[in-house]
């Protein structure tokens, strides 16, 4: 048994090393404040500093055990948690973006393996599909920067297959020359601009280059951003330049500067969960109406099997038997979300609203219990997992951790374990004692 | 293939519908002691099948959710006679089982007024309970962690759609798609629910509407016995179609056409004015639009009742001259 646990722990020591790696890494990521900017100065280059192994920050306790760090990266995550704003904070939930990606000769380099080019196009990869997990009612165009213009790669779709598919040619996308972030960011704009008033426009820019070269005034196009409520975020493989930085700042985007892979995957991945969404845009229409608030009519089909009877679809106008069926009319069509060809129904799946309804309607964060004084008969077993509880109190816990591992809910008062607690409010976004 | 696989069962308990169930007047009639039986068979075999196979079983009651058995914790029970005509693994298992279950309707007795069953509690148990097992093999050791690998949920219900669960059940369903573990549903008595149809169908898991209630262990056996892995191999009967609808949040009642607040996502079956749960205004000119473009029909018969419809009704004329 002794070897077991002890392994066990270990493995868990590895990834309190990763985790406070990513914590010291984030420390590079400035969103758009600067003060992120002058801590860099004062710690000069990156080479010049100390070499910190991430192994030597993990420090064992009396036992030679890592239990103590494991129990305390817990504790960090549960006060986060705790932490998290109480007020509602209004999320954008329909998501409109255009992922524009630097395909100058600058993204050749191969300071980034194999090339920032080959690395670039697998993080936007696994960045589109994660994207589409988290936002089922977005839709993300692809445009490219080379040759000194804009090139439009992907259509903006609100299927993953398709924007995957416009990344997936190499061969296609093979940089050359130039960038120019003014001819590239006008393109997003134009496509953007018939989008409604209560879906985001976002655009996101990965650029290697250190040069833009410009058919006009850069500004003009920042101020027409502006006027339009594009967010523009920026991820530069090479170094901060003014531009870039004064874009983001300016439309309320994110702005950082990849350090190494990790790092670079790390800011992309950020620009995931829905933004909330900006207090202008309350502001301005707060009051009796909101222009950026509508109510939106849309339809649930009923999807058809593959089993049934081929049948025109209204799409494509072949014979197919899989399929969807419009409520209204009736009409037949391949795949949701979209708008009904026949009747101009917005026709999305209910799965695809449920989907978002977890940042709606959070499960309180448990309380820590540390004595059963109060608790006229206490259970013994944890009310989701049936884990027995230990009924000895454990020493020396950091801040929000109970010593008896039991965390109870407020509204139900049962008790969970550890492990329930965490797994219920990351994961299942659903109190087994409330069932809400 | 080698690969033993859990299986976390949840029982609807509900009196009422068991009773229902129970009528003679059914076509075939399937009283709860006939079901139990073929339940308790079903898992045997589940457990014969590879002697790593653990199980765990869940029941639903009236308001509150139980965890009836687990092979993990097993040990605190009381003694069971031996009995030398049973393999007692099994025997431990049913008398355990029969009894708690037996345990908790007494319980019930004493409850006048019925409250809708605790599906979601039983289902987010079910959760935590894979959760805990997934955990706690995988870290010990690499050969261990291929045990209680292929994790499942096998729903037996007889209750009809709580509207008021929707969204519980799908984050629910959400978090086993997450965590890659199959859902599968066998409609044992009663109209098929929607939410369990939906359930089945995002995770991959099989939708079953008993058309021989009395033959239920073949059911049991053919189509929910065979691990996730064996499945690519045959051919397990799917639901050959889904309804995508949803439970407004106002009346609970299950649309076909909703109006959604671009905000939160909100759904409604008639436009208001003011989303009720993020007290959003609205803009008058979009309440005329949409109360002049409403349909007639449907929104007659969607607010009507607060039941969900058979879902027989989609199949319009439009679709039927499109084929």
């Amino acid at each position: 048994m002794d070897p077991g646990s002890d392994s066990d722990s270990l493995d868990e020591g590895v990834l309190t090393v990763r985790g406070r790696n990513k914590a010291a890494r984030a420390k590079g990521v400035d969103p758009h404040n600067d003060k992120g900017k002058a801590k860099a100065k004062e710690q000069a280059y990156a080479w010049e500093a100390n070499f910190t192994r991430s192994w030597d920050t993990v420090q064992e306790d009396e036992g030679g055990s890592l239990q103590g760090a494991v129990e305390e990266l817990m504790a960090r995550g549960r006060r986060r948690r705790l932490l998290a704003p109480a007020a509602a904070i209004r999320r954008t939930i329909i998501r409109h973006l255009i992922l524009l990606l630097d395909l100058s000769s600058a993204m050749m380099d191969r300071d980034m393996r194999p090339t920032r080019f080959d690395l670039t196009l697998e993080y936007a990869r696994e960045f589109i599909t994660e994207w589409f997990d988290q936002n089922p009612l977005g839709q993300v165009g692809v445009v490219g920067m080379r040759g000194g213009i804009g090139e439009r790669i992907g259509e903006m779709s609100g299927n993953p297959q398709d924007v995957l598919k416009s990344l997936s040619e190499r061969h296609k996308l093979e940089p050359a020359g130039e960038p120019s972030l003014q001819n590239a960011i006008e393109m997003a704009r134009s496509s953007m601009s018939h989008l409604p008033t209560h879906s985001s426009r976002e655009i996101l820019i990965v650029f290697g280059s250190l040069t833009t070269v410009d058919p006009g005034n850069i500004y003009d196009t920042l101020q027409s951003c502006i006027k339009e409520k594009i967010r523009i975020s920026l991820v530069a493989l090479a170094a901060e330049m003014k531009i870039c930085r004064e874009l983001c700042d300016k439309t309320g985007g994110q702005f950082g500067v990849a350090m190494n892979e990790g790092h670079f995957k790390d800011l992309i991945f950020e620009l995931i969960p829905p933004p909330a969404q900006r207090a202008v845009a309350r502001a301005t229409g707060g009051g009796t109406t909101n222009p950026a608030a509508d109510l939106m009519m849309m339809g649930f089909p009923t999807r058809l099997p593959d089993t049934a009877p081929p049948a025109l679809c209204v799409c494509h106008a072949e014979l197919r038997p899989a399929g969807f069926l419009c409520p209204r009319c009736g009409a037949k069509i391949c795949d949701v979300p979209t708008d009904c060809d026949v009747c101009g129904l917005m026709i999305v799946s209910s799965p695809h609203l449920a989907r978002s309804y977890h940042h709606l309607f959070p499960v309180k964060p448990y309380i820590p219990i540390s004595s059963l004084d109060g608790a006229p008969k206490p259970t013994k077993h944890c009310h989701a997992c049936s884990q027995p509880f230990r009924a000895q109190a454990t020493a020396s816990l950091a801040d929000g951790m109970s010593s008896l591992g039991r965390y109870r809910c407020p509204d139900c008062s049962n008790d969970f374990c550890t492990d329930c607690d965490v797994f219920v409010h990351d994961v299942v976004h659903c109190c087994p004692g409330c069932e809400k | 293939m080698n690969n033993a696989s859990h299986l976390s069962l949840i029982l609807d308990l509900s009196p009422s519908q068991w009773h229902l169930s129970a009528a003679p007047s059914n076509t075939h009639p399937l009283p709860f002691k006939t079901f139990l039986s073929h339940v308790l068979t079903f898992l045997n075999s589940h457990i014969a099948q590879m002697h790593e196979n653990s199980l765990a079983v869940f029941g639903a009651l009236p308001g509150k959710s139980i965890m009836l058995y687990s092979s993990s914790d097993v040990s605190g029970g009381p003694e069971v006679p031996a009995d030398s005509n049973a393999y007692r693994p099994f025997k431990l298992m049913n008398s355990i089982v029969a009894r708690n279950i037996e345990a908790e309707l007494e319980l019930l007795e004493t409850m006048g007024d019925e409250p809708p069953v605790a599906l979601v509690g039983a289902l987010t148990k079910a959760l935590c309970y894979i959760n805990r097992i997934t955990h706690t093999t995988s870290g010990s050791s690499a050969e261990d962690s291929a045990v209680a690998a292929d994790p499942r949920i096998l729903i037996l219900s007889v209750s009809p759609d709580l509207s008021s669960s929707y969204i519980p059940i799908m984050n629910s369903i959400f978090s086993a798609q997450k965590n890659k573990i199959i859902i599968d549903v066998c409609k044992v008595y009663g109209a098929d629910t929607v939410f369990l149809q939906q359930a089945a169908h995002l995770t991959g898991g099989s939708y079953i509407d008993l058309e021989r209630r009395d033959a239920l262990l073949q059911y049991l056996v053919m189509s929910f016995l065979p691990p996730p892995t064996m499945r690519q191999f045959i051919a397990v009967p799917k639901q050959d179609k889904v309804d995508f609808r949803a439970a407004c949040f106002c009346h609970k009642n299950i649309v076909d056409i909703g109006f959604v607040c671009s905000v939160c996502l909100s759904i409604f079956c008639s436009p208001v004015p003011v989303c009720s749960t993020c007290r959003t205004k609205f803009p008058m000119k979009t309440l005329q639009r949409l109360n002049a473009s409403r349909p007639a029909v449907p929104s007659a018969n969607g607010s009507a009742n607060g039941t969900p419809r058979p879902p027989s009704k989609p199949a319009t004329p439009m679709s039927a001259s499109l084929r």
